[in-house]
């Protein structure tokens, strides 16, 4: 078995690494790149941590999941909370005197004078940190275990996962549940006592993601080169024999999908800060269907994929949507079906597939049995049909 | 062959912060002035019309001499009803396109997106939508409706029809839940008893009543519980509906209502969000009679709405700017109140001599005037217009008419807490 | 009580109407109706409108009548008019033959003779230059009050049920005899209860305890629904000893007992009404996703089709319609059609929406699907890409607003039975599902195409190895569902809105229905839908917050899941991977 990572590739994150680490944010202290570019693309980090999440799941294990944005969102809230209490304090009602409990701003419209206890504990930072993986976590894990259990698998996997993102975002719009309803949070003041909104905490906040994005690299990286990759792999390509192997797929599954929904609460949990609001739009299906959409058009299957694709399509939508926003959900919708129906493997697969047949055309035509079988898509075994 | 793979991101990457990264500048004899709407998903049902009347009010401007002689340049980016992008789009428009002033939003998570942005950046945001108060931010003006310029006025009229039973319905977010809170308060205060007040109550931990109201989520399809609830509620006579609930779902509530048999007459509904402009996409015959409550409806009589609605009609007719419906257009308050707000910062501007937001800032809160379609409307200090609300009745041709006008009515965006205070005394 | 005294003037009124007489006021009625009209203080106009009460003069139904359908007409001198001044309003009707001109000759609404200028000729009119008197709430409720009495006598009994039930709620002590003497004549069984509910409840507020008391156990024992705002406010002002209080309070258990009932009744009603909705939407993603697999995403956009042809044949039948896409012009004549023949739209639109659902859903299966059979999950994902596109293209073509769509008279009504409103909407919907589901069910059992497709859906590679053309029949299986949804398309755009977004409504829900049913499974589908439509009802009945009840079923859904991963009926098969 080959290293997992080799020497080019391993001098080539470290170049990037060192370049969006350190040079960026020192061009931005520098006044060379503006905030709101840093700023854009500290967004476009969170964004790839979570096509990464999603990737781990569908790329790698075949589940399509339809309830990562849910993780994502989920993390953001539980951060968010923390500075919700924080800024409690400084808003506007309190600042009139009208709230002497330093309620988060909303709460006070809504008519509340005392914390609902479950939001009590949120006061700490380590606390809220500790349920940013926490919560994401059990409730994967809760459901991983019901549906692996039953053997969901499959289409049917993505519509339960759909059902239960649905139903979490109808409890988050509710303003019953007081996690702010439609609103969400906003206006966020202060993160351990530095102002939020100041640019070198924006900037701390772009250097925390993109140390979170390396790691996430490095971990899947890792992780798809073991023997538990090779596995992965396998219930993505044929379940059944996974299972008449020997092994237990569903603990298999449950891992993966357990890891890649704390993936996806990390990326919230730094996007919330950056942004400046959550609310459950955002844990939507159609943002879990946009994340699938950065993995596709990317390249599923590879970790540089959902990268280059989460970076790609959320230029282009910030680009679209002010250039020609009449027609934003037509290119979203065309480069979608043109991706599946014709490169299925995303930019980066296609890359790959193009320079793999100029190799072997170069070598004079060998056939190449390795080659054709990676080209082949690895689902269509005929049985599903 | 890995080395390709990251050839392609850099090379990607790269491509797409140089598009991100391209800014124009504004001409010298130019203003930049920015236009904050959602022009895709769920709200581009509503805000591509105050889009519309921004770029006519612009062009209106301009054929006049412009703003201090200068030509207004309109940026126009489109929210696409995604929040955090509202909050990014804002960050553009000041940091790169530094535009004057902004004019958008209609939703209030838009706004509240967009609010520490605007507070952070220094720039200036005008507000069109009728909205639920408990706001006052330095770096907005409110020409929308507060809820004492619209809730509590249709109560007013309510009661003074005799009505005694009062429903709340509303859609689940922050408006319905802030007008039905103060509602709630100033019902009491009216001296309707809670019995008497339709829809559910909320409470807090202890027990306390805090608000009132029955609440759907968007994209609600089934009211036939509701509405059966309303029956009953209404069956003793003298009630009402203050119905609160979003654009689109008003259609499945009042298909639902008018086939259980509750008419105008037997149970009036008062709305809050259907204007001319949603009046287009509901079932009008089904609607005749029942009443709505704006600072400005499109019947008005006066020379300056017969001079706004023919120019907008005819800037529509020549228009070539894209992606605008032409056919079946009307007017409505939110548009009005968007044209407002382009004139008094317009005037504010000519009276500050200077682009400058602190400024104009000042000068609005000063008090500016302007009589605009919806009658003579006025800064105030706290941000929020002095202008005439209207309390209308649908009619068949969806249009509305006038049955009440209260003159002046001022902006006060605090509400909750001052009625209790009343009866208390 | 002393206000009893001017009652009786009141009801001699009524008695002398009961009899025929007219009695003469001050003013004759046709005068003061056409000051009203004229008049341009709202309150104003009220008050001498309410001033005709008690009038029984047949003209003033007439006129009043008239006026409220918007055919009575302010003419407003013209400049230079002899025998006016400019400007001076005169309320006139049309006699309605029209010359040459498109005139009409008009008769004054005071007089009822006909308008002539001051040398004595007639004045002829075109309807358009004149503007038809408006009425608002306020005077609605003053006509009402005058021609309630009118009404009692109406020829149908809606009308009549109406205003007995509106004369209850008012409690007009005046109205007794008229009631009295009515419910002696009324034919029909439904209006006499009103009649007694009214009686008994007018009879709230007679000075005699024994007369109130009767009137409260009368109430109590009808569970009368609309007494209990006066039986409250009864209870509240009750004065100790005479026993109207305990009757009230035990009147008012018995009818919430009867209210209970009710809601059962009316929940199970909503409840089947409401899963049957779910079944129009879910049955042809039963066929496309249920027996083919394909996981469509753009079904809830195909709805949606269906229920914007339903839109375009309503203004063909109408006014005609103007759209702008892209900045082409298309203009479709109307036909101008009115009353049961515009009502009739709806029976054309619906073979249509299934037609063009099915055809978009054919471009669909064949331009993009059937490359991805044997891909779901990536099937999964280009038909969301084709549904954005979709929904962008509707908003292109007919504006992002939603559009008006009318239901037809014989949509737009209900019955009332045992105090459950049963809408004639949601009594068709159902009925619409259950022919629906026999006529799938018919073309997959009893149809030579139905066992081509029930055959290649079983085992493709087998079918199309004894000859079945397998592509055709998967063609036209994916068409046929894609239709259903068409015609879900054309019936929702009867409950709610229609837009670019209805179907993003629906498409979970649907979904979900089909997967709890068992997929491929018709009967699984049916059970499922009413079922959750039942359950959905119900907690909102109990819970009376039906967010909390969505999220209850969802979580419902999900658990039951996972006791029966394959939904209701399992479809049996030997494949490993089924």
């Amino acid at each position: 078995m080959k290293r997992a990572i080799s020497r080019t590739e391993f001098l080539f994150i470290a170049i990037t690494a060192f370049i969006v680490i350190v040079l960026l944010p020192a061009l931005n202290a520098e006044g060379i790149i503006s905030n709101f570019h840093l700023n854009l693309w500290g967004k476009y980090l969170c964004y790839s941590v979570l096509a990464i999440s999603v990737d781990l799941l569908w790329g790698y294990t075949g589940l399509l999941s339809l309830g990562q944005a849910l993780f994502f969102s989920l993390g953001g809230y539980m951060f968010g909370m923390y500075l919700m209490l924080v800024a409690g304090p400084f808003g506007q009602f309190a600042q009139s005197g009208q709230n002497p409990n330093g309620l988060p701003d909303f709460m006070v419209f809504l008519g509340h004078t005392v914390l609902p206890s479950f939001w009590r504990p949120f006061a700490s930072f380590s606390f809220s940190t500790l349920m940013v993986v926490a919560l994401p976590g059990l409730l994967a894990l809760g459901f991983g275990y019901l549906a692996f259990r039953s053997r969901i698998k499959g289409v049917y996997f993505s519509i339960l996962t759909q059902a239960l993102t649905y139903g979490a975002a109808l409890m988050f719009f509710s303003n019953d549940t007081v996690m702010g309803g439609n609103n969400g949070f906003t206006d966020f003041r202060y993160i351990l006592g530095v102002d939020v909104r100041s640019a070198s905490t924006q900037r701390w906040l772009f250097i925390a993601s993109a140390v979170l994005l390396l790691g996430v690299y490095m971990l899947c990286k890792w992780l798809t080169g073991t023997k538990f990759g090779l596995v992965q792999r396998a219930v993505r390509d044929s379940e059944t024999r996974v299972l008449f192997s020997g092994y237990a797929a569903a603990n298999y599954k449950l891992f993966v999908f357990v890891l890649s929904s704390l993936i996806a609460a990390l990326g919230g949990a730094l996007y919330v800060p950056q942004v400046g609001i959550i609310n459950p739009s955002e844990m939507t299906t159609e943002k879990s269907l946009e994340a699938v959409v950065w993995c596709a058009v990317g390249g599923r299957g590879t970790l540089v994929g959902p990268i280059v694709g989460a970076i790609g399509v959320n230029a282009l939508k910030s680009w679209a949507t002010r250039n020609c926003p009449d027609y934003w959900s037509f290119i979203l919708g065309t480069i979608f079906i043109l991706m599946v129906l014709f490169v299925p493997k995303g930019i980066v697969g296609g890359i790959n597939d193009c320079s793999a047949w100029f190799t072997k055309w170069k070598k004079g035509r060998e056939p190449d049995s390795t080659i054709l079988e990676e080209i082949t898509e690895p689902a269509a075994s005929p049985s599903q049909s | 062959m890995k080395l390709r793979k990251f050839l392609a991101t850099t090379i990607l990457t790269g491509a797409a912060l140089l598009t991100t990264s391209i800014s124009s500048r504004a001409a010298d004899d130019t203003v930049k002035v920015g236009v904050l709407h959602s022009l895709s998903g769920t709200m581009a049902i509503s805000e591509t019309s105050l889009r519309d009347v921004l770029l006519f009010t612009f062009d209106e401007i301009n054929k006049a001499g412009g703003v201090l002689g200068k030509k207004i340049e309109p940026v126009v980016v489109d929210g696409a009803s995604n929040w955090p992008l509202f909050a990014e789009k804002a960050k553009q428009l000041l940091d790169q396109d530094k535009v004057a002033v902004t004019f958008g939003c209609w939703t209030s998570v838009s706004r509240k997106s967009v609010l520490p942005v605007f507070e952070e950046k220094k720039g200036l945001l005008f507000y069109p939508v009728q909205y639920e108060g408990e706001e006052m931010s330095k770096n907005i003006i409110y020409t929308a409706e507060a809820v004492n310029q619209q809730a509590t006025p249709a109560v007013d009229y309510e009661l003074a029809q005799g009505k005694k039973k009062f429903y709340l319905l509303g859609s689940d977010y922050v408006y319905p839940q802030t007008t039905n809170l103060v509602l709630l308060e100033y019902l009491l205060s009216k001296g309707v008893p809670l019995e008497n007040i339709g829809g559910g109550f909320k409470k807090d931990e202890s027990g306390q009543i805090i608000s009132a109201g029955k609440y759907t989520p968007f994209g609600h399809t089934d009211y036939q519980q509701i509405v059966a609830e309303i029956k009953q509620f209404a069956a003793g006579g003298k009630a009402c509906v203050i119905n609160t609930l979003n654009g689109d779902t008003n259609v499945p509530f009042f298909k639902e209502y008018a086939a259980a048999g509750l008419t105008a007459e037997t149970c009036p509904v008062v709305s809050f969000s259907i204007s001319e402009d949603e009046f287009r996409g509901l079932p009008a015959k089904q609607l005749v009679g029942q009443l709505g409550c704006w600072t400005y409806f499109q019947s008005i009589n006066s020379p300056a709405n017969k001079k706004f609605t023919t120019n907008f009609q005819s800037w529509l007719k020549n228009t070539d700017v894209t992606g605008i419906v032409k056919e079946g257009r009307v007017t409505c308050s939110p548009m009005v109140l968007s044209y407002d707000g382009v004139y008094l910062w317009k005037k504010a501007v000519e009276k500050a001599k200077s682009f400058d937001v602190d400024k104009v800032t000042a000068a609005l809160e000063a008090g500016i005037s302007f009589d605009g379609p919806g009658g003579l409307v006025t800064t105030q200090k706290n941000h929020h217009l002095t202008k005439n609300v209207y309390i209308g009745e649908t009619k068949a041709n969806g249009q509305f008419k006038i049955l009440k006008t209260f003159n002046g009515v001022v902006g006060e965006p605090f509400l909750k807490g001052t009625f209790k205070a009343k009866t208390a005394k | 009580m002393p206000r009893h005294r001017p009652i009786f003037w009141q009801l001699l009124a009524c008695i002398l109407f009961l009899s025929g007489m007219t009695l003469q006021g001050a003013e004759p009625p046709r005068a003061v109706i056409a000051k009203a009209l004229i008049t341009e203080d709202a309150e104003e106009q009220s008050k001498l409108v309410a001033s005709l009460a008690g009038n029984t003069d047949p003209l003033i139904r007439d006129l009043l009548t008239a006026w409220k359908e918007g055919t009575l007409f302010i003419f407003e001198a013209p400049a230079g008019l002899a025998g006016f001044t400019e400007g001076e309003k005169l309320a006139v009707t049309l006699t309605g033959e029209k010359d040459g001109e498109e005139k009409q000759g008009a008769l004054r609404v005071d007089t009822a003779e006909v308008l002539k200028d001051g040398e004595g000729k007639a004045i002829r009119l075109l309807e358009s230059d004149l503007s038809a008197a408006e009425t608002d709430s306020n005077l609605r409720v003053a006509m009402k009050g005058v021609l309630d009495v009118f009404a009692l006598s109406a020829a149908d009994s809606v009308s009549r049920l109406k205003v007995v039930t509106q004369i209850g709620l008012d409690q007009d002590p005046g109205l007794l005899a008229a009631l009295r003497a009515r419910e002696k004549i009324e034919p029909d069984a439904g209006v006499r209860r009103a009649i007694r509910q009214s009686l008994a409840q007018i009879e709230l507020k007679n000075e005699d305890a024994a007369i109130r008391i009767g009137a409260v156990k009368e109430l109590g024992a009808m569970g009368s629904i609309s007494s209990q705002d006066a039986l409250k406010e009864l209870v509240r002002n009750a004065t100790a000893g005479d026993g109207t209080e305990v009757a009230a309070t035990a009147a008012l258990k018995a009818i919430a007992t009867h209210v209970k009932w009710v809601n059962f009744y009316g929940t199970f009603f909503r409840g089947l009404s409401g899963g049957s909705v779910l079944l129009v939407v879910a049955i042809g993603l039963a066929i496309t996703f249920g027996l083919m697999g394909v996981i469509n995403m753009a079904h809830g956009e195909l709805i949606v089709v269906g229920a914007y042809t339903t839109y375009v044949v309503q203004c063909v039948f109408g006014p005609g319609l103007a759209l702008s896409p892209f900045g082409m012009k298309i203009a479709l004549p109307g036909l101008n059609a009115t009353g049961a023949a515009l009502d009739s739209y709806f029976l054309v639109a619906l073979p249509l929406s299934f037609l063009m659902a099915a055809a978009v859903g054919l471009a669909l299966e064949r331009g993009i699907i059937r490359f991805l059979y044997r891909r779901p999950l990536e099937s999964l994902l280009a038909t969301w890409g084709v549904s954005l596109v979709l929904q962008q293209l509707f908003r292109s073509v007919f504006g992002s607003n939603n559009v008006q769509v009318y239901s037809p008279s014989w949509l737009s009504g209900n019955w009332t039975v045992f105090d459950v409103i049963l809408g004639w909407n949601r009594v068709f919907v159902i009925g619409f599902a259950i022919l629906i589901i026999m006529g799938t069910w018919a073309i997959l059992n009893k149809t030579p195409l139905g066992l081509l497709i029930r055959a290649v859906m079983q085992n493709r590679a087998m079918a199309s190895c004894v000859g079945v053309r397998t592509e055709r029949v998967n063609m036209l299986t994916f068409g046929f569902g894609s239709g259903l949804a068409g015609l879900a398309g054309a019936f929702l755009s009867q409950l709610g809105n229609v837009g670019p977004l209805l179907g993003q409504d629906y498409i979970v829900s649907a979904f979900m229905t089909v997967v709890v049913g068992g997929v491929g499974s018709l009967a699984g589908t049916v059970i499922s839908a009413l079922g959750i439509g039942v359950v959905d009802q119900s907690l909102q009945q109990i819970l009376l917050n039906p967010v909390l009840g969505k999220i209850l079923v969802l979580a419902g859904i999900i658990l039951f899941l996972q006791w029966r991963p394959a939904g209701i009926f399992v479809t049996k098969s030997r494949s490993l991977e089924g």
